[in-house]
Parts: C-alpha cells; structure tokens; sequence
C-alpha cells in the first residue's frame, strides 16, 4: 500500500462517526433486537387467577415491542418532539415512549381460551442514547444541528438523565461458555480443575470440574451443594456404558488409564440409578417421587444452561451436556498429564466486552420482570374486587421507567455492580472522546492482580498500551486503540450452525444430520 | 440563661461584659478568656461539617428519599433486605420476618384503601404525564376525603380518578372527564359521584374551566402548528373576555377556538377531527365557530 492508500485508510479511522461508534452499534442493536429478544423470552405473564374452584384461569401474552423517539409531555398536556439540548437545560429526561402489545386471555381449563382484551399500551419510557437511530438528531445535517442548538462535532453514545450526561462504561468480562482450564491448590496438593461460565438469558452458571488428589473427577455446578461424581453425573444424562465414557473422554492411553480408575471407584452403574443418587444429594430427606423430580429439574435447570435451545429436544441436550462434560474431563487431564499449559485468562481470545447495548439489556429485562409482577399484582386486584379486566387499566407506566432511568442515573446497575454509568468527562473535547473509548476491567482495585494489570501481547491493535490511569486503577481501567474493531455477537445462532453443519461439521444438537450419538461433539 | 441575655444587651465587642476580657469562640460556645464566663451557647456552627464522603465524594445527600404525601406511610417505609451471606436456619428466620412484617405494614383498612387508591392514583398521573405535584396534590385529596368520611358507598377507583380530576382542576391543567376515565379504572358514574362529593364537602378552590387550557394539548393531538395554536389561544382569551364562552361547555369552546384558528391559516383539520379530539359534538363546536364569526 502506497502512502496515499494508508492516508486515506487511517482517515476513515479517525473520521467523527466511528469516536463512539461501538456504542452506537451495541445499543441500535438492543434497540432492533434485543427488546423484542427480551419480551419473546418472557412470553406470558402467569398470575395466580383460577387458583379458586370454578374459576378461569387469567394469563396475559406479550407481543411486539415498539419505541417512539423522544418526547417530552408538558404539565398542560401538549407532547413534543424533544432534543437532548432541552433535556440537558431543562433537567429532564432524554427518553422515548415504549409500546407493548398485550392481550389478557381467559379460560383454558373447562371453558375455551377467550382473550378479554387485547392493546398495544404504553408501558413506560426508554432512555435513549443521543445519536442513535431513535434519536432525534439522527440523520441531521450540521446546519440543522446547529439551528437545534447541538454541536455538530458531539460524539454522543451517552444517555441523558435528569439533565445529566450519563456514558455506560464498556465492562471486559471473561467469556463465557468456554473451558478455561487450570491450576488450584486444595488442602495444600495441586488439582487440575476445567471451569465453564455457563451463561444463557441473563442466567450466569459456574460449573467446576475438578481432577482431586486422588484422580478422582467431580463436577460442581449451582444449587447443588459440594460435588458430584463425574461418572454418576455422565451416566445421570444418559451416557452409560463403561466404553462409551471413556471414548467420549479421550482415546489417549494415558487418559484412558486414569479414566478407569475414575470408572472403578463409581458407585453406579445405570442412569436410573445415577438419577436416584443424584436425588439423594439435592433434596436429602425427602420423598423419593420429589427427589427425582427435583433431579431432573436440577440437571435441565442449572447445568450447563447455555447449551439449551429452543426448538431441541431435552434428551439430546442431555447426552450433549454429558459430551461437554467430557470434555472439561479431557482438560483436567491434560493438564495433569502436562499435555497442555493451563490456559491464559488475560489472553483476550478469552475476554468479551459488554458495551453499553448488552447493559441495557440486563436493564431491560429485570425492568420488565418487574413490570410483569406488577401486572400480575393488577390484575388479581381487579380481579378480587371483580372490574373489568383490560390492558390499560393493569399496567402502570412508572414502573419500567423508574427501573430503567433510576440505574443510569446513580450508576448501581442490576446485579450489583456499581459505577456502570458515570457522568460524561467534559473537561474537555479529547476527555469526551476518551471517556466514551474507555473499559473497565470488574476486577477490585484494592488487590494486587498483577497478570491483570500487565499489558498483554494479546492487545497489541486493541487497546493503548499507554493510556491507563496511574494509582490503583492502573491496568484496570483501559482505552480502545484507535483502530479498534469491535465484533459483535450474529443474529442467528441457527444460521450460522447450519452454515457450520453444511461445512462438515457433525452433531449439532437441533440441526438435521447423521445421528449425533455416534459422532463426539468436537472432532 | 441570665448571663446570655446580659451578653445581649451589651453592644456585641470581641471583650467579656464581666471582666473585659478576651472572648474565644470554642467549638459551640463562646467563653471568656480570663474568668471563664460563657458568654454565648449553642449558636449555629459554622465550620466545616464532620462528615466523611467516603462512600460518594460528589454526594453531599446526607439523608433518604424526602417525605412524600403519595404513599401511605409518608414514604418512610422500612424494608428487611436481603443478603447471600445468610444461610440456612438464619435465612428462613430472616425470611418469616420479612413475610411478617410485610404483613404487618398495612395495619388497618383504612390504611388498605390508601395503598390500593394511591396506586391507582400513581397508575393514572403517570398514564396521563402528570407532574408530581399533581400525583401528590391527589393523594392528600384522597387523604381529606378519608378523614371527611366520604368514602362510605362509594367506590375507591372512582375517588381515586376524581382526586387526580380535581387536583388538575385546581392547579389549572385541566383535563376533560372523559380523558381521565378512559384511563381509570372507574366508570364515568362512578368519577362524577365522588367528584361531586369532594367538591360539595371539601370545598374545592375551582371555578369554571378556562378554554386555554385545552387548547394546546388539543393542538399537538390534531399535530397543528404554533401559529395556529397561538392563534387559538388568541380567541380563547377573546371569548372568555367578551362572556362568550359562559354557559357553554369549556372544550367545545376551546375546540371552536381551534377550529377557526385552523381555518385561518387553512391548516385542513375538520369540524369533525377537532370535536372528536375536543370529545364534543360538531354542533357544539359549530356554535362556538359562528359566535367568533360573528363578533368579527
């Protein structure tokens, strides 16, 4: 590339609309997708009418999701178009109106399901980020921005609450659903142990596979307190003979040997049996119908969670879960047998960033859990004092814009975390744009974690090596590149299995193929 | 006590009335120097507050959220959190006394009423964008008309819409009837019965509706523009001067208004799109329409 071609390459880099471009792309994603995502999810709301005999039982279905762009309504009544300038002079909040689509339905039980009411309502008002695709600024040309009273050359991607700019601080997470193998000490010896953050919706799952001094396998994953055996668990999802476990583990002769030693200390031999056991240990002392109800529920519930998928039937997931667990297995051992060195948690092939998009999304759906108790509340209120059941009535709008604006405002976002959003540096134009390009790594600041701190090869083209405050943040808190690029997640996780079995990849769970059960999850 | 008030009569001097002195300011007091004679006591300190902002260094809030007339315990609820490092037998202790207290909290039914009027009160200020002032301007209206015992027969969801109608009526932000029970979970009977209670026992401060209050939440709904709008206000306040809008029925005043405003800037709206806005007839508004014709 000749020098002209470099120029002109680094100019598109450096040109205004990329400043704050992966904030941009992250929340119109939320915004396209990720709402409609959210309310799919949730489907219905149940509530507790019908519980009474001879009474219809109530549920409300949720449809599409739609926001407006911003707009202030004024005490006299009259609603307006509104620009984040005013939102800023006059302290208010820079939101637009969300619509949902809601039906209440009744019956189902002896009558026919009947739907009582059906509207699309308004169910509250969703900050929106200044230069998005709902914003009101978006597409204008600088003369009109400047008749507006914006600056043209403002970045935006920054939320504006009560009147204050609030940018979402881009959070650098370990990536979840992959085996990260290592290194533990216990009671003094060295173990083995292949950790999976297992996450799916919003639902965040540990799950341990531990080689301890004895080489005995144990796996520990949530709700279920201590350990389990790897083999009862394996043959609890339906991988059961002494063979097939091995196969599945590893054909290396090494392996295989401490395999067998694993298989001789099990202390089942069926998957029935493996169920019973696994019974025992997650509901002790009670019935023996509720234990193994609660077992399988325990199994499809909380273990390895992200390898669920709508439209998958429960046993395949089941032995897929068992192949997973193999393969963590394979980890521990390699590890053991030094075949591999532990793996590289700062490496950022292991890291992933939640930009402000995916925050929201959080945001967003324990705000409509909320709102949906509430409804649920609503509406066997009305029920019990016997009004008319209909959308508008049960539905109050406050509730989702609270849950939404309150977090932005003071920076305490769901699940504990604190200083996610932090009133925008505007010290400055170089502060604006270096605070909208900064991540911040949820490690504590008070402990040492040098290796984290450490510039890793691994950044070379994404994030500076040279700026990073000095003082306890430093190494934490850190800038993207100038070049950076950031990828996203793709829309359709089947697309792109099908385009992956269509390449010869064999045993996708879901997709149409040679039987799964015969073929080891990745070879 | 004597000694302050001797303090008081003398002119104020950095000297002690008794001894002539010199004076100290120490912390809260002031003390002579050389006898020891408080001279001055629990005055205001002005100095530097004791307070360390560790949590927050930006935040100077040093207390909750402010009482608040919306909730029926002033807003001063007390809530037994939760934490993970609780387990087992302390956990489900923690767990009855949450359920217990929750219980608890709403001790009388007449408290009842108030949470379940005031969250429809909440539901209804927010679906029609009212400010807060108003949200709690109804709930004290709710309050009153508890203590007035006007409640008896007649229902809770009606007060509740007549409180949020009357607290617009006062402020002058009007809205019409039928906008709040469109909303509301009462019917239009229900509405009228308690509003006509609280204005006969309460004696609410209300006059007739002026139509410029209408006119711009009319305006933005039929999407005219600010020199319409203006316009209309414009002989709105004519007519409510000239005594034209007496005895006719505010909205379909303020849709009249409109209506010719519109129709002198030929902004296309109908007799029919603004009456239907107005929630009146188009013969109401015609009438308004020919009586600003005519004084022209």
């Amino acid at each position: 590339m000749n020098r002209q071609d470099r120029r002109a390459v680094s100019r598109q880099y450096f040109s205004q609309e990329r400043l704050a471009e992966h904030h941009f792309r992250s929340f119109n994603n939320f915004l396209e997708r990720g709402m409609q995502e959210v309310v799919s999810e949730k489907a219905t709301i149940e509530t507790d009418i019908g519980d009474k005999e001879g009474e219809e039982p109530v549920y409300v279905e949720l449809g599409d999701i739609r926001v407006e762009t911003p707009r202030v309504r004024e005490a006299d009544g009259s609603e307006e178009l509104l620009f984040p300038q005013e939102a800023r002079l006059r302290n208010i909040t820079y939101a637009a109106p969300v619509f949902m689509e809601m039906s209440i339905i009744r019956g189902g039980e002896e009558e026919e399901e009947v739907v009582v009411d059906t509207t699309e309502t308004k169910v509250g008002r969703m900050p929106i980020m200044v230069g998005s695709t709902k914003c009101n600024i978006h597409n204008l040309s600088d003369e009109e921005l400047v008749e507006i009273g914006e600056d043209p050359v403002d970045p935006g991607g920054y939320f504006i609450v009560n009147g204050s700019e609030r940018v979402l601080m881009t959070s650098e997470d370990l990536a979840p659903n992959k085996i990260l193998a290592e290194y533990d000490t216990k009671y003094g010896d060295e173990i083995q142990v292949a950790k999976t953050f297992s996450q799916r919706r919003g639902y965040r799952a540990l799950v341990l596979c531990e080689r301890n001094r004895e080489g005995i396998l144990e796996v520990s994953f949530p709700s279920v307190s201590g350990s389990v055996e790897f083999v009862t668990l394996v043959r609890a999802l339906g991988l059961e003979s002494d063979e097939e476990i091995v196969h599945r583990v590893s054909d290396d002769p090494e392996i295989v040997k401490f395999m067998l030693e694993n298989l001789e200390e099990a202390e089942v031999q069926t998957e029935a049996e493996a169920i019973e056991t696994l019974g025992k240990r997650v509901a002790g002392g009670q019935g023996k119908n509720y234990q193994l109800k609660r077992a399988n529920y325990v199994i499809d519930r909380y273990l390895l969670p992200h390898l669920h998928e709508d439209g998958v039937e429960e046993e395949e997931v089941r032995i897929n879960k068992a192949f997973y667990l193999c393969r963590m297995a394979e980890a521990c051992f390699e590890l053991a047998l030094q075949r591999r060195d532990s793996d590289d948690k700062d490496h950022y092939a292991n890291k992933r960033l939640k930009v402000s998009g995916d925050l929201m999304k959080d945001l967003f759906r324990t705000a409509l859990n909320k709102l949906a108790r509430d409804v649920k509340y609503q509406l066997e209120r009305a029920n019990m004092r016997n009004r008319q059941l209909t959308v508008n009535t049960v539905v109050r709008s406050d509730v989702l814009t609270e849950r939404l604006e309150h977090p932005i405002a003071t920076g305490n976002w769901v699940g504990g975390r604190s200083g996610v959003s932090q009133l925008v540096d505007r010290t400055d134009y170089m502060g604006v744009l270096s605070h909208l390009r900064r991540l911040r790594s949820p490690l504590s600041r008070s402990q040492p974690h040098f290796e984290a701190r450490d510039l890793h090869a691994t950044q070379w083209g994404r994030i500076c090596p040279s700026e990073t405050p000095e003082g306890p943040n430093c190494g934490l808190v850190k800038n993207f590149a100038q070049a950076m690029e950031l990828s996203q997640n793709i829309e359709d996780e089947q697309a792109l299995k099908r385009e992956l079995a269509s390449m010869g990849v064999e045993g996708i769970p879901g997709i149409e193929g040679p039987d799964p059960t015969n073929t080891p999850a990745d070879d | 006590m004597s000694e302050a008030r001797s303090a008081d009569d003398a002119t104020p001097t950095n000297t002690c009335p008794e001894c002539d002195g010199r004076l100290r300011a120490d912390g809260s007091e002031t003390v002579c120097g050389d006898c020891g004679l408080v001279v001055d006591e629990y005055h205001i300190d002005h100095g530097p507050e004791w307070r360390s902002f560790a949590d927050d260094d930006r935040n100077p809030k040093r207390t909750g959220a402010p009482l608040t007339r919306s909730r029926h315990d002033r807003g001063l609820s007390t809530e037994i959190g939760r934490s993970t490092r609780v387990k087992g037998r302390k956990r489900r202790r923690l767990a009855r006394m949450r359920r217990q207290h929750n219980r608890a909290r709403i001790s009388t039914k007449r408290e009842r009423n108030q949470v379940y009027a005031f969250t429809e009160i909440r539901r209804l200020t927010s679906a029609l964008s009212l400010p807060d002032r108003i949200r709690d301007h109804a709930c004290s209206l709710f309050t009153s008309a508890q203590n007035e015992d006007l409640l008896c027969g007649r229902s809770l969801e009606g007060f509740a819409a007549a409180c949020v109608y009357a607290a617009c009526r006062v402020v002058n932000v009007s809205r019409t009837v039928g906008e709040v029970v469109a909303e509301a979970k009462a019917t239009e009977a229900e509405q009228t019965a308690a509003y006509d209670a609280l204005n006969r026992d309460l004696g609410l401060p209300v006059g007739p509706i002026d139509p410029v209050e209408y006119v711009p939440r009319f305006a933005t709904r039929l999407d005219l523009s600010r020199d319409v709008e203006s316009r209309a206000r414009e002989y709105a306040t004519e007519a409510a001067e000239s005594g034209l809008a007496v005895g006719r029925n505010p909205s379909g005043v303020a849709a009249g208004c409109l209506y010719t405003a519109a129709r002198d800037f030929d902004a296309g709206v109908t007799q029919a799109d603004v009456a239907d806005v107005a929630d009146v007839t188009p013969v109401t508004l015609r009438k308004t329409y020919v009586a600003l014709r005519d004084e022209e």
